[in-house]
């Protein structure tokens, strides 16, 4: 799942990086506040410097070379996440509107789609194991948008426009899902779950619309 | 021995001098119009943080109906608004306009009449977005974005959006003039000697933020001429192509807003730090340089709050967003330099501008965090992203706004505040702006989405969400005890004299509150050699005083004329 691997390898790089800073910085804090001390104690005044500009220029050397290792990942990790699209086993419509979602799977006649509230009414998007799935995203209202969390994946549903985005689930399982845009009164409860089933079951649910 | 010419001196208006609330209203004089524009921005934060502790207080247990649905989004909305719009640009706005002239030297604002009219109309839409509360469908109810579709008239039929529209509309107009003439002052109204590389850090910071609000803010005028129209005919504007066109124009206001909310407030922690360190504020050249890239950038990043939307070029928004890190750096360069070798005092102003530095990196580097579109795609309109920008805004900006605060209140007011009540609300702001973003990150990593009225009780948000209630609990606590010590010292009267802080720049060398025309006979603006002209003078004077000690010792005078070289 490209979307996954890509976070979670960038996530920890980036916040390992910000940890660095973040404690170096609180270092030169605590450690100036220890200096004056030292000063205070010794009768000096403050110190009369007022720049340092080859340390200056030094360090921002260093900041322009960090940050371009930072962009450098940003574009390596983006570009596994829209690569050019391998061939699905399986086209899903995906619509949002005001206030849940209805899943039309291309090539069917088969569009499953629920009562978004509560957890019993959810609408299900079934999906294969390990086959590439392409989601085409739409909306015939407002913008909605699509998230699955436990997959780092979101993306925008726009009324009159598709945005397309192909997912891989690696193993079966059923996650919650929500709808990330504000689109109105009933947004909060706007949930559906994505399950991933063995493709032979889920070839028999496009037939059967049961698992 | 000049006192008894002062009234005569300078020509002022007697009309002018009285307290009435009229007097106020049509006053020119900026210390008054800037004074206003803080006031009424600080009403607003009560107002919106009341909002916020009142959808806390639902949010902290799952399944919670304090409010319903409707008055949720209604009270998001006008949170959003009310803090971004309402609050924190013009404090940022009006924190210039009181102090730009005077650490320029200056007796006045340029185009006074302007300045007084960006107040109105900051205080006219401010009633309008407020006065949809009292409509009979309530306040706009489509979050501080107001995206289209959902802001028109077939989504959001009520007075409420098109009052929200206006508002927002006249506040932009209204910041745009204080900007425009705080920056003109900057530039053309500096006293003799006064250089551009003399003018202290915060008015350096000001006059960038009136250059992103003069630069940004049209766009927003624009994006509500696009709503005002599809609120007239909804289908005025056929095919998804203009919502996109919304959230780009949007997002061009939405985004240098982001740094007009946080650079007026890096000045004020730098006098604050510069002040309470004993020295110059160190590096100022390339603080001056940072800020200006810093500007120049912001107008080329928006793109990155439309990572998830599938209509954005990602891959240049990252690079540019990610690029500020280098700015941003060099600012920290200066704030660390500064404490570095300072004999530091730990005032409560020196405590606000000690726990921004920390808070605003969480904000800072999270925001690099979600530069990245492969990691946006997650955090994107999550809690995270909700953690993100309350770190840069609240435990940020206003811990940076409460710096600034506390070190000019006497300036202001002529009265000092107690600082044992001060470092009080410090201790509770600072712990209850952890207590109530730090769950905020790991809630939206889990899967929070942002807006969302309540939430089913098994999606295990429940602790997190708890955590922050009870902090933003705290930080309401901590405001108590701003106020009590704000009315305590009023009363109390404690006189401040000119300089209570031996900070370093022109506002200080005058009388607190400074005269009508800011400087007189008794307060000339001295000479000036840097950004740090009392600073100068103290040195000068402290040098004078040693040559005169040696000289008394071996009995020989300084050969004469030695000072000037």
């Amino acid at each position: 799942m490209p979307f996954q691997s890509a976070f979670s390898q960038l996530f920890t790089q980036d916040v390992i990086i910000a940890w660095a800073v973040f404690g170096l910085v609180l270092f030169g804090i605590a450690g100036a506040m220890v200096y004056s001390r030292y000063r205070r104690k010794k009768g000096q005044g403050p110190s009369q410097a007022v720049d340092a500009n080859r340390t200056e220029i030094g360090y921002a050397a260093a900041l322009v070379c960090i940050v371009v290792f930072l962009v450098y990942s940003s574009f390596t990790a983006n570009a596994k996440d829209y690569p050019d699209p391998p061939k699905p086993a399986a086209q899903v419509t995906v619509t949002g509107f005001q206030w849940c979602w209805r899943f039309h799977y291309q090539g069917t006649s088969f569009t499953a789609t629920g009562q978004c509230q509560g957890l019993r009414s959810l609408p299900v998007l079934v999906v294969p194991v390990g086959e590439p799935v392409r989601l085409s995203l739409t909306s015939t209202d407002v913008i909605h948008a699509v998230w699955m969390p436990q997959w780092k994946f979101k993306l925008y549903a726009y009324p009159g426009e598709v945005n397309t985005a192909t997912l891989t689930i690696p193993r079966a399982g059923k996650w919650m899902n929500r709808c990330a845009q504000l689109c109105g009164l009933y947004h909060y409860e706007m949930d559906f779950w994505l399950q991933a089933v063995p493709p032979a079951a889920f070839r028999s649910y496009l037939r059967t619309g049961r698992l | 021995m000049t006192a008894p010419v002062k009234a005569a001196a300078y020509p002022s208006p007697a009309d002018e001098d009285r307290d009435g609330l009229a007097q106020w209203l049509l006053s020119t004089d900026h210390k008054r119009i800037g004074l206003l524009t803080i006031g009424t921005s600080l009403v607003m934060f009560l107002f919106n943080g009341a909002l916020a502790l009142t959808m806390r207080s639902q949010l902290a247990q799952p399944e919670m109906h304090v409010l319903s649905p409707q008055q949720y989004l209604q009270f998001v909305t006008m949170h959003g608004t009310g803090m971004i719009a309402l609050t924190i640009t013009p404090l940022a706005i009006g924190l210039g306009v009181y102090l730009v002239p005077l650490q320029v030297g200056a007796p006045r604002i340029a185009a006074p009449r302007s300045t007084l009219l960006g107040y109105w109309l900051y205080a006219l839409g401010a009633l309008l977005l407020i006065g949809g509360f009292v409509t009979p469908t309530g306040g706009a109810d489509s979050s501080w974005w107001g995206y289209t579709p959902l802001s028109n008239s077939i989504y959001s039929p009520g007075y409420g959006q098109s009052l929200w529209t206006g508002g927002v509309f006249l506040v932009a107009c209204g910041a745009i003039l204080q900007g425009a003439t705080t920056l003109w002052t900057a530039l053309r109204m500096r006293a003799p000697h006064v250089t551009m590389l003399r003018v202290p850090v915060f008015t350096w910071t000001s006059i960038v933020t009136s250059l992103m609000v003069l630069a940004g803010f049209p766009a927003l005028l624009l994006a509500m001429g696009e709503i005002a129209a599809e609120r007239i005919d909804p289908h005025a504007f056929a095919g998804n192509g203009w919502n996109v066109l919304y959230e780009n124009l949007f997002w061009f206001y939405g985004h240098p807003v982001v740094y007009v909310m946080f650079f007026p407030f890096v000045g004020c922690v730098a006098e604050a730090l510069a002040t309470f360190t004993g020295r110059r504020y160190f590096a100022y050249r390339g603080t001056v340089l940072a800020l200006l890239v810093f500007a120049a950038g912001s107008m080329s990043v928006w793109g990155h709050h439309m990572f998830a939307t599938g209509q954005q070029v990602n891959d240049y928004f990252s690079l540019t967003s990610i690029m500020l890190a280098v700015p941003a750096g060099v600012e920290y360069f200066g704030f660390l330099g500064t404490l570095w070798g300072g004999r530091l005092r730990y005032t409560t102003s020196m405590l606000f501008a000690l726990a921004f530095i920390p808070q605003f990196l969480i904000g800072g580097l999270t925001g690099i965090l979600i530069a990245n579109p492969a990691l946006d795609y997650q955090l994107n309109n999550s809690y995270f992203i909700v953690a993100h920008f309350h770190y840069t805004l609240f435990a940020g900006s206003v811990t940076g706004f409460f710096a600034g605060f506390y070190l000019w209140f006497p300036k202001a007011t002529g009265y000092l505040l107690s600082e044992r009540l001060g470092k009080l609300h410090w201790l509770l702001m600072v712990t209850g702006a952890n207590a109530t973003f730090i769950p905020f990150f790991f809630l939206g990593y889990d899967g929070m989405p942002r807006w969302v009225a309540t939430y089913p009780a098994s999606s295990g948000f429940g602790t997190p969400s708890l955590i922050a209630s009870i902090g933003a609990g705290i930080i309401g606590l901590s405001f108590c005890v701003l106020i009590w010590n704000v009315y305590g010292s009023v009363r109390a009267k404690a006189p401040a004299g000119d300089n209570p802080w031996q900070a370093h720049t022109l506002e200080w060398a005058t009388s607190s509150p400074p005269p009508r025309f800011n400087f007189d006979l008794t307060h000339p603006v001295p000479r000036v050699h840097s950004y740090a002209p009392l600073f100068d003078l103290r040195q000068q004077a402290r040098q004078r005083k040693q040559e005169t000690e040696r000289g008394q010792r071996t009995g020989r005078r300084e050969p004469p004329g030695k000072d000037e070289a």
